[in-house]
């Protein structure tokens, strides 16, 4: 008898019913392992699997994580370049694809991603076909369409992580100005994940305080407090850090962790993330653009009507022109 | 010249018409109850090197939550940076309210804790041994400094050698032996309990096994101590770990010892395991749990032990650091082997210039 047999006497008859909430990163660049080490941290899945097409590096990056098991709560944790790995996911998230160099706009990323995207995302509804898609990689708001397009997945189950990162940003910054905890400062931006997201200053408020009822020139030009500044920082967020240091990870990583958290805990949080806006705000065209959505195990259930001045409407509306223009000239 | 004048009051006016306005909004949303200085943090951590160790282990403390306040420090002006602003732009979705940067060590005043993971790194292939010379270069200006600020600190070393730094450490530093901790084989440990734990089909926790001694090639596995729910897998197995074991156990431990250089040649360096190790050391020290860890500590007079070298043992830690060592019941072989260790130690240790 091996040591094994001597120590333990295997005693349930049938099989073992395995993971029940699984979570596949596909991609384990610095955005795809910043967001699984976030999810490893906050104990969200029993099983993680990890995808990409660098062999080595893949199985580097999954012995790494493997051999902090013992200070994590995820005990399955699986890689390889064959989907077969990734079946049976709860939630997929997907940060495969190119990235910005500096100076550089995501939209300028669309083609190549495209393509990327063209092999991913069959592969994956092949081994999870109820699994709810979170689309990371940029430009997010087209690829979010783009898989949609190539999955044929109900709306509900395919998410772009949008404008969560940005919100996240300017409540950052909004915590600076006020020397308070950014969950103490609301504040939405939604629209595009860009340089033409919209920040809805009528919704800003600590408290309940609307700061534009004591401030109501906020976002406009000559307005003392230099809100529109705020936004710009926003904007500029991204481009500042990857000027910086290469490229961002850890904020990333850890809005997407924040997004995988509503879903597998059915929390039914209001977060702002890209999804199917047409017929709202005047939108006409077939686009995914971020608005505060309710998520939870099912995935994207409902989308909260924001009441917009009609200069926030009209930049939405311009937003959707912008990646429909784009988006219209694709091969799928 | 009157024109320029004109223009400057009209400036000066502007700004404190533009301070006025501010503080009225301000006024109208906060009225402040307390208005003297605000209190320092209680739970401070900071990090030394923001390289891809120093980070994980930056990301694994905060969301542990481990800290209060966090600082990083680095040469690397622009990479300090964008780390501290990355991290920060995260900071709505973390408990520590305070994440500073600089260049200067100022920044890392009053901290509880210092990791140090700044130098060079192995290559593939390269022995952790090699980089000695080059990261005590780099320590004599670190460490100094850390201490200035932080003179009631417990400073965790985690470059490579760790075992040789860390008594570097505690000689460049002047801090009491308990304060001056080394990583040492709390990884190995727990990388020898994956491996071990994952043939049985267990949890890592679940499996009890100490790696001790130095954290490298020469590290020592207790087989003697290794149990699941207090079952001695060597009175289950007595070649256990030897040559003539039929189930080949020592090739767990050969495992352990190739891991990080596996990991290195796939990925080009290893840094989440090393991050979560760091960040559970931090757990015990700050949250004053008593819990025993693997750590690379002073052994002299320990195992008949004559030359001062740090080398990992069971250490308690809490708050206060290194409170005490446990007496592990080794094999004679076992002590051989850690005596070994400390001999090849204190042979590179003696040959260091300048501390």
């Amino acid at each position: 008898m091996s040591t094994q047999e001597k120590l333990i006497s295997h005693v349930m008859k049938e099989e073992p019913i395995g993971c029940r909430n699984k979570v596949t990163v596909v991609g384990v660049g610095m955005v795809g392992m910043a967001s699984a080490i976030s999810i490893l941290l906050k104990d969200l899945c029993d099983e993680l699997a990890l995808v990409d097409v660098m062999e080595d590096k893949l199985k580097g990056e999954a012995m790494d994580l493997q051999h902090g098991a013992l200070f994590l709560k995820t005990h399955k944790i699986v890689a390889d370049k064959d989907y077969s790995v990734t079946a049976n996911s709860k939630v997929v998230v997907v940060t495969a694809g190119a990235r910005q160099q500096e100076g550089e706009s995501r939209l300028n990323l669309v083609q190549r991603n495209v393509n990327i995207f063209k092999f991913i995302i069959p592969n994956i509804v092949k081994y999870s076909p109820n699994c709810i898609l979170l689309v990371v990689s940029n430009p997010v708001d087209i690829l979010t369409y783009v898989a949609w397009k190539l999955s044929g997945f109900p709306r509900h189950r395919v998410i772009g992580s949008g404008t969560n990162l940005d919100s996240a940003r300017f409540r950052h910054l909004m915590g600076e100005k006020f020397h308070l905890h950014p969950a103490s400062c609301h504040g939405w931006i939604i629209g595009e994940h860009g340089d033409s997201s919209v920040a809805v200053w009528s919704g800003v408020n600590i408290a309940g305080v609307s700061l534009q009822s004591l401030n109501p020139k906020m976002g406009a030009d000559g307005d003392s407090e230099n809100w529109k500044d705020v936004h710009k920082k926003v904007v500029d967020g991204a481009y500042e850090v990857i000027k910086l240091k290469g490229y961002t990870s850890w904020a990333i990583g850890m809005s997407v962790a924040d997004l995988v958290e509503s879903i597998m805990k059915n929390l039914h949080k209001v977060h702002p993330v890209s999804t199917l806006v047409q017929g709202m705000h005047g939108v006409k065209d077939e686009v995914f653009l971020s608005i505060p959505c309710v998520l939870g195990n099912s995935g994207l259930t409902d989308v909260i009507h924001m009441t917009l001045k009609p200069e926030e409407e009209t930049q939405l509306v311009k937003s959707a022109e912008t990646l429909w223009g784009v988006q219209k000239e694709l091969t799928l | 010249m009157l024109i320029t004048w004109w223009y400057l009051y009209l400036a000066a006016r502007s700004v404190a018409e533009q301070t006025l306005r501010m503080a009225s909004v301000l006024q109208k949303l906060i009225t402040p109850l307390f208005t003297g200085t605000p209190e320092p943090p209680r739970n401070k951590v900071t990090v030394v090197g923001v390289g891809q160790v120093g980070m994980a282990c930056a990301v694994s403390i905060l969301l542990r939550e481990l800290a209060d306040e966090l600082a990083l420090v680095d040469v690397l002006e622009d990479k300090l940076k964008g780390e501290m602003m990355d991290l920060q732009h995260g900071s709505l979705f973390l408990k520590t309210p305070k994440i500073v940067a600089d260049k200067d060590y100022s920044v890392t005043a009053n901290s509880r804790i210092v990791v140090v993971t700044a130098g060079v790194r192995q290559q593939e292939g390269e022995s952790r041994l090699n980089l000695v010379q080059r990261n005590v270069n780099i320590f004599k200006h670190i460490i100094p400094q850390i201490v200035r600020y932080s003179p009631d600190c417990i400073i965790i070393v985690v470059s490579n050698p760790v075992d040789v730094l860390t008594y570097v450490t505690w000689k460049l530093s002047g801090l009491p032996k308990h304060r001056v901790i080394g990583s040492g084989t709390n990884l190995d440990s727990a990388r020898f309990r994956f491996l071990m734990a994952d043939k049985l089909g267990i949890h890592s926790s679940s499996f009890n096994g100490w790696i001790l001694g130095e954290h490298g090639d020469t590290s020592v596995p207790v087989w003697s101590g290794t149990n699941v729910a207090g079952v001695s897998l060597q009175t289950l197995n007595p070649n256990i770990g030897t040559d003539f074991d039929e189930e080949n156990w020592k090739e767990t431990h050969k495992m352990v010892v190739d891991s990080a250089y596996e990991v290195i040649k796939l990925k080009g360096y290893t840094n989440w395991a090393i991050g979560l190790s760091v960040a559970d050391l931090t757990e015990s020290l700050m949250r004053n749990m008593n819990r025993i860890h693997p750590v690379s500590t002073m052994v002299q007079g320990m195992y008949g032990i004559g030359d001062e070298v740090y080398l990992s043992l069971p250490c308690v830690l809490n708050s206060g650091g290194v409170a005490s060592v446990v007496n592990m019941t080794l094999t004679d072989e076992e002590v051989a082997q850690v005596q070994a260790s400390a001999n090849a130690l204190w042979d590179i240790q003696r040959d260091l210039r300048d501390i």
